[in-house]
């Protein structure tokens, strides 16, 4: 279980950490990858020793629940991996279960901060609360114009920008007019080609929105923008979606230049296809700029210079920080981490931080007459 | 239609490989000389099928990055030709053969270069059948001369 051991502290006295687990941990996990995110957390929590109460997204339960099934099937003790539906009372009754020793939570910043975070040091549980993002993506002027631009496709429009490590914000850098229009022109160009349709058609890239009021969501921003006196240079409003389908939940990717860095557009997650461009006349400013935002959950820098990322990944405030990497999703034996508004715990999901979550040390201090 | 998203590429590839490894069961049944050979050829087919699936689930998926894989891969540019004459011989089977596999060698060639912005896995995958294929190519012109 990665305990450590060291031989003879004293003499003949051997001493070694040996993690055990605490019992049972809630799971709580969104509605934007209902498969994957509890993943973060159920395995880990499971070979450690303890017992899960999964409570899936209400809106889309089904594959925890498919998965819950296929742990049965595959043999594990029952009362092992739980589930529990429901919305707010249920996530109360796990927050409240004096029985619950830690809750790992993946949604919004006003949920887990104001209740998960809040109610579990009230009941002196453990928690991992990974939260809301406004992801910046930093972009130097000696980029790899044709990868970063696929890179941002594929960051501010995968998954329609429903993820927490989607980038919301691009930072051009430099005072170089021609650079900065002559890369705005082609992001355009590359975001207004986006097929638009049903999300499990081959050729389509970006599919629906959950609902109508996540659509609606995007839309008020949309008009706060404008209202802000950002420039809507691709309009997600007007769209060609591919089929015949209702048009309930769909919206194109939107565009703007000249966004405030502290205005609503620029500040505020949005949690859909909307890329706010700014300026900034170097990476200091393009940093501060980024610091200054309340989350830090997946900042980016796009560059060839060694030097700039090695600045970027000093000096930004991020728990994952991507060079020439988009989606800063850390591989399962890294932490998936966070910082500020991003994320309210001490230990983060995956990894060794994982194990360590999930148990408590016994040290063993040894001597034989 | 131009392929985009990582999930078309793998299923024109899956397509490609299906259509001839069904070519070479056939080739191995009017050729029994060479049955052997066709049959391992068409066995080899869907093992690269899976080869590159693998490598796509295992590290992508579309939600991820796969959507913007391709800057663009036309399928008319990698026709093949599946279709046997009644009275083929060895040799113009042996020659369409090779015109399928060259067609084909073009196509993972060019997805490993366009896919270059993905996770290496899936590039990696797409070059390891390349090479293959120079391989099959080869031997398939070697048979042709013997």
């Amino acid at each position: 279980m990665q305990g450590y051991i060291s031989e003879d502290v004293a003499s003949g006295i051997d001493e070694w950490c040996m993690p055990t687990p605490l019992g049972v941990f809630g799971v709580i996990g969104p509605f934007n990858f209902p498969w994957m995110i509890p993943l973060w957390s159920v395995p880990y929590a499971i070979a450690t020793g303890n017992t899960v109460v999964v409570k899936p997204s209400s809106e889309v339960p089904n594959s925890q629940s498919f998965l819950c099934e296929l742990a049965e099937e595959a043999g594990f003790p029952p009362g092992v991996w739980n589930m529990v539906h429901g919305g707010r009372t249920v996530v109360n009754g796990m927050l409240d279960h004096p029985d619950i020793q830690g809750i790992t939570f993946v949604g919004s910043t006003p949920v887990g901060r104001d209740v998960i975070y809040r109610r579990c040091g009230e009941t002196g549980k453990r928690v991992i609360a990974q939260c809301g993002a406004k992801n910046f993506m930093t972009i130097m002027p000696d980029c790899a114009i044709d990868n970063t631009i696929a890179a941002m496709m594929t960051s501010f429009f995968g998954n329609t920008g429903q993820r927490c490590l989607a980038a919301a914000n691009a930072v051009i850098v430099g005072e170089d007019d021609k650079f900065y229009e002559e890369f705005v022109a082609k992001v355009v160009e590359k975001a207004s080609q986006i097929k638009i349709g049903y999300g499990l058609d081959e050729s389509v890239q970006m599919g629906p929105l959950r609902d109508k009021a996540k659509k609606q969501n995007v839309l008020n921003y949309i008009d706060i923008g404008l209202q802000e006196g950002a420039e809507l240079v691709l309009d997600g409003r007007d769209f060609t979606l591919q089929g015949d389908l209702p048009d309930d939940c769909f919206v194109g990717p939107s565009i703007f230049t000249n966004v405030r860095p502290g205005s609503r557009l620029g500040s505020e997650e949005i949690f859909g296809p909307v890329m706010s461009i700014m300026r900034a006349k170097d990476l200091d400013e393009a940093i501060r700029i980024t610091n200054e935002n309340p989350f830090g959950n997946g900042h980016s820098i796009f560059t060839q210079s060694g030097k700039a990322a090695r600045y970027f990944q000093y000096n930004v405030v991020s728990g994952n920080v991507g060079i020439n990497i988009g989606i800063t999703a850390p591989v399962a034996f890294f932490p998936f981490s966070g910082m500020k508004d991003s994320f309210f715990g001490v230990l983060h999901t995956q990894g060794k931080e994982a194990i360590r979550f999930f148990t408590e040390s016994k040290v063993v201090i040894q001597r034989w007459f | 239609m131009t392929l985009h998203t990582a999930s078309e590429g793998i299923s024109f590839a899956r397509e490609m490989e299906m259509a001839t490894a069904k070519f070479y069961e056939e080739l191995a049944r009017r050729f029994p000389e060479h049955a052997e050979t066709f049959g391992a050829y068409a066995a080899a087919n869907k093992k690269y099928v899976s080869d590159v699936e693998r490598a796509y689930y295992g590290v992508i998926t579309d939600a991820i990055e796969g959507c913007y894989a391709f800057k663009g891969l036309e399928p008319d540019d990698y026709v093949i030709d599946v279709e046997l004459g009644a009275e083929v011989d060895l040799a113009a089977a042996v020659a369409q053969a090779v015109a399928n596999e060259e067609a084909m060698l073009r196509y993972y060639t060019d997805a490993a270069e366009q896919s270059s912005g993905t996770m290496h896995d899936v590039p990696r995958a797409f070059r390891a059948v390349a090479r293959k294929r120079a391989q099959r190519i080869s031997d398939l012109k070697a048979m042709a001369a013997r």
